[in-house]
């Protein structure tokens, strides 16, 4: 049988309608012969299922702020006050809402998003932090929990789409508590398929193109045939590493058929310009074109800017402007193109920072008191929740935990918070523990 | 001598200190009247205070609405003029003790200021550090970035370009010239006459972009003065680093024949330790200067060197971040900036002063 994607010279997805649905694609695959794999083809040019699929799926785009931003600067200003720092405040959409004064774009959107101004949590140290904030419980050894993007990889993905269901944006390779992170299992016990595929540095990703003397009929039957040698040593040796390269290669094979969609070129100049010229601006100009095409959960990190020890107000008069303007493009974009209610962003670290100034002129850690913004699916527009005292040093109203907030998150996506994993010969594990509340105040 | 004086060299000179001065918050810039009778403060809480040095009470001559950040004191005794992170220069008259002029000078930070001996121009510097591109190089001005204006009437003389932020400034002791340098270690010098550039250069040897936490630029230079004849320019700052945020690059001068560009001395290998250097001051003598600032890793945030051989003279760690040093007009005292890390609050519900402003006796070698 004629291979449908054979006559392109590199297969590359990039239209609208290339979302798989599981059942769809089962019954494709029955109709076409059990070894018709390559009949995904004729599946994307079906752009009534697209569209189902697209109408059905929901997303989740990351904005992780690591390093931990200041609440000072961003969300909950104290101007005027020992702690406020040399920032002031502006005036939002919302009737006696203030914003520090380098979010002036997210001011004038302020109606369109809900913002926690009373987080408190345990951890304040980096790795912890990050741990706290990305798993939403605390560690308990030796049961590794999964991330928030593996959960929703697994809730919202479908594991036959050839966009990753999870996606890490990050240029920042190099040694941090978050390299560490990365280093770690991000997937935990739904296993390793449900991890990110990272990118980063470079926009696009590297490796996924096939060699120009290479058909795509060898391509995929050499690609059958290590399949099928891995799978028969997989069931002989019950290999969980055999297992693994399967679904690792599988990763590689639905990559390179959307490459393109990692490709910032290719994006509009308008939208490189409005997003960018930096990399945590043009990384999420790309998470919001891989959400339009599908992608279930997108991350977008930029090593570790927020952790100002030093140089505190000298960094942020560069990354706060920067934050005010992703994140207005971002939710209006979204909004613009029918996607915000299906889409939920998240703009978060791992903590905050202390209302005190160091004498480095920075800010140190701080999780007793912070803020963080939340918009589209399921979540309510307009809303800010809870309050700091006057110096910003405490919760004044309504704390929440990390757990507070998954289960505010699972209930926008429409998944229980609540459930429990499915784990065989492990003690019982829910996505939420302790039936924690989500915070009702910005559920819609 | 104090305990927390450590020599690094022989000493050819003492140092002792005589006084310890609070203040409500950070001290950013200082000023002695010329009978160095009276100092001048531009505090973090954007309070501009006025103390007397024999009886160390401070009073409030002014506030900014952001940061103070800069004070200078007119050769007439008594106008003061104060700048801040709200962009405004303050003109303040020491007699009334008022406020006489506000001129808003920037839409940002006024980061450094400085007037000319004579006391006829001031100069403020700005600059917003904005991505200009995917390695978070900085983006071009959207103000001109230092602005000169006529120290008597608040008349704006020359609005001159450069590539933000622009953090310090300096005139040439005529007044005749005025340069101004970056992030990027990028420095540019002008006639205050014509306000024409005379000169440009860049020094990579202050500046960060973050290889460990962030992809980001950090640091350049921090603090200039020109020598006495005005053919030399001297900067600090501190040395790159790969993690910006660990603020522990070498603790670095560099001396420039500015009209030639070039470089005539630094300083000396193993000669100092990690930390920013943020204030630089000439003895009277003009036979020594001083570099101050934080100490990260090392002996010293102050030393003294000596202006012809560049060698460190004499060094101490003076325990907390120095943000600005300068000598009375005798020279026999030395006036020292100082912010503290702020403490919590009491349990009275007061947060404690985190600033200080310190007064150091110097006998000078014979």
């Amino acid at each position: 049988m004629r291979n449908p994607l054979s006559h392109l010279p590199n297969p590359a997805c990039g239209g609208a309608d290339h979302t798989l649905h599981r059942r769809k694609f089962l019954q494709g695959l029955a109709g076409a012969g059990a070894l018709s794999l390559m009949s995904w083809g004729g599946l994307f040019s079906l752009p009534a299922f697209g569209q189902q699929a697209k109408r059905e799926q929901k997303h989740c785009i990351l904005l992780w702020l690591c390093g931990a931003p200041s609440q000072f600067e961003t969300w909950d200003p104290k101007p005027g006050r020992p702690t406020g720092g040399p920032f002031r405040s502006i005036p939002t959409r919302l009737p006696g809402v203030h914003f520090g004064e380098l979010m002036p774009l997210c001011a004038s959107i302020a109606d369109r998003f809900s913002v926690v101004r009373s987080m408190k949590t345990s951890q304040s140290e980096h790795l912890q932090g990050i741990d706290l904030l990305n798993r939403g419980a605390l560690p308990r050894p030796p049961f590794i929990r999964p991330t928030l993007g593996a959960v929703l990889a697994q809730q919202l993905g479908h594991l036959e789409n050839p966009i990753p269901n999870f996606v890490l944006f990050d240029p920042c390779p190099e040694g941090n508590e978050f390299k560490e992170f990365k280093a770690g299992n991000w997937a935990g016990w739904l296993g390793a398929q449900y991890g990110p595929v990272r990118v980063g540095g470079e926009f696009k990703i590297q490796d996924v193109v096939r060699q120009a003397d290479i058909t795509a009929e060898d391509h995929e039957a050499r690609n059958a045939l290590r399949r099928f040698l891995t799978r028969k040593y997989e069931n002989e040796r019950r290999s969980a590493a055999a297992s693994s390269q399967n679904a690792v290669f599988e990763r590689v094979k639905g990559l390179m058929s959307c490459a393109d969609l990692f490709d910032l070129e290719k994006l509009p100049a308008k939208d490189r310009e409005r997003y960018g010229p930096a990399a945590f601006g043009l990384h999420t100009l790309q998470a919001r074109h891989l959400v339009e095409n599908g992608a279930p959960f997108v991350m977008v990190a930029n090593g570790m800017p927020w952790d100002s020890h030093v140089f505190h107000n000298e960094i942020y008069q560069m990354l706060v402007p920067e934050l005010d303007r992703v994140i207005f493009n971002l939710v209006t974009d979204l909004e613009t193109r029918g996607l915000l209610d299906k889409t939920l962003v998240i703009a978060m670290g791992e903590f905050g920072r202390t209302p005190w100034i160091n004498q480095a002129r920075g800010r140190d850690h701080y999780p007793n008191a912070w803020s963080l913004m939340l918009a589209g699916s399921g979540i309510k527009r307009g809303v800010v929740v809870g309050a700091t005292d006057a110096d910003g040093v405490d919760v004044a109203e309504k704390p929440f935990n990390e757990k507070n907030l998954f289960a505010t998150i699972f209930t926008a996506l429409g998944i229980d918070p609540y459930a429990a994993y499915d784990l065989p010969d492990l003690p019982t594990f829910h996505r939420v523990e302790d039936k924690a509340e989500p915070i009702r105040e910005i559920l819609a | 001598m104090a305990d927390d004086q450590k020599k690094t060299n022989e000493a050819p000179l003492k140092m002792e200190k005589a006084r310890e001065i609070s203040l409500p918050a950070a001290v950013l810039a200082l000023e002695v009247s010329s009978d160095g009778k009276t100092a001048f403060a531009a505090c973090q809480d954007g309070g501009v205070f006025s103390v007397e040095l024999e009886d160390g009470k401070p009073a409030l001559l002014g506030k900014h609405e952001s940061y103070a950040s800069g004070v200078t004191l007119l050769p007439d005794g008594q106008t003061l003029i104060s700048a801040g992170y709200d962009g405004v220069l303050q003109w303040h008259d020491l007699t009334t003790r008022k406020t006489t002029r506000k001129v808003k000078a920037h839409e940002f930070w006024s980061w450094n200021m400085d007037a000319s001996a004579d006391g006829l121009l001031v100069a403020s510097c700005t600059g917003r550090y904005e991505a200009g591109g995917y390695k978070y190089e900085p983006a071009p001005e959207r103000e001109l970035s230092v602005k000169v204006f006529d120290a008597k009437t608040g008349e704006l003389r020359h609005a001159l370009s450069h590539v933000p932020p622009v953090q310090a400034v300096a005139f040439t002791l005529d007044g005749r010239h005025v340069a101004a340098g970056n992030l990027m270690g990028e420095i540019r010098v002008w006639d205050t006459v014509t306000g024409k550039q005379v000169a440009q250069w860049t020094t990579s040897d202050f500046t960060s972009w973050g290889i460990i936490k962030s992809h980001h630029y950090l640091g350049g230079i921090f603090a200039m003065m020109f020598n006495a004849a005005g053919d030399e320019l001297y900067i600090c700052g501190m040395g790159p680093m790969r993690d910006p945020m660990a603020g522990n690059g070498v603790q670095r001068w560099q001396r420039f024949a500015w009209r030639d560009q070039k470089k005539l001395d630094e300083t000396h290998e193993g000669e100092s330790g990690q930390g920013l250097m943020e204030a630089l001051a000439f003895h009277p003598s003009q036979k020594f200067f001083v570099m101050a600032g934080r100490l990260f890793q090392g002996k010293w945030n102050l030393a003294f060197f000596d202006t012809a051989t560049g060698r460190n003279l004499y060094a101490l760690d003076a325990k907390h971040r120095i943000t600005d040093a300068l000598f009375t007009g005798d020279g026999s005292r030395l006036l020292l900036a100082k912010a503290r890390g702020q403490e919590r609050k009491n349990k009275d519900g007061v947060w404690p002063d985190y600033g200080l402003l310190e007064i150091h006796s110097v006998q000078m070698p014979v």
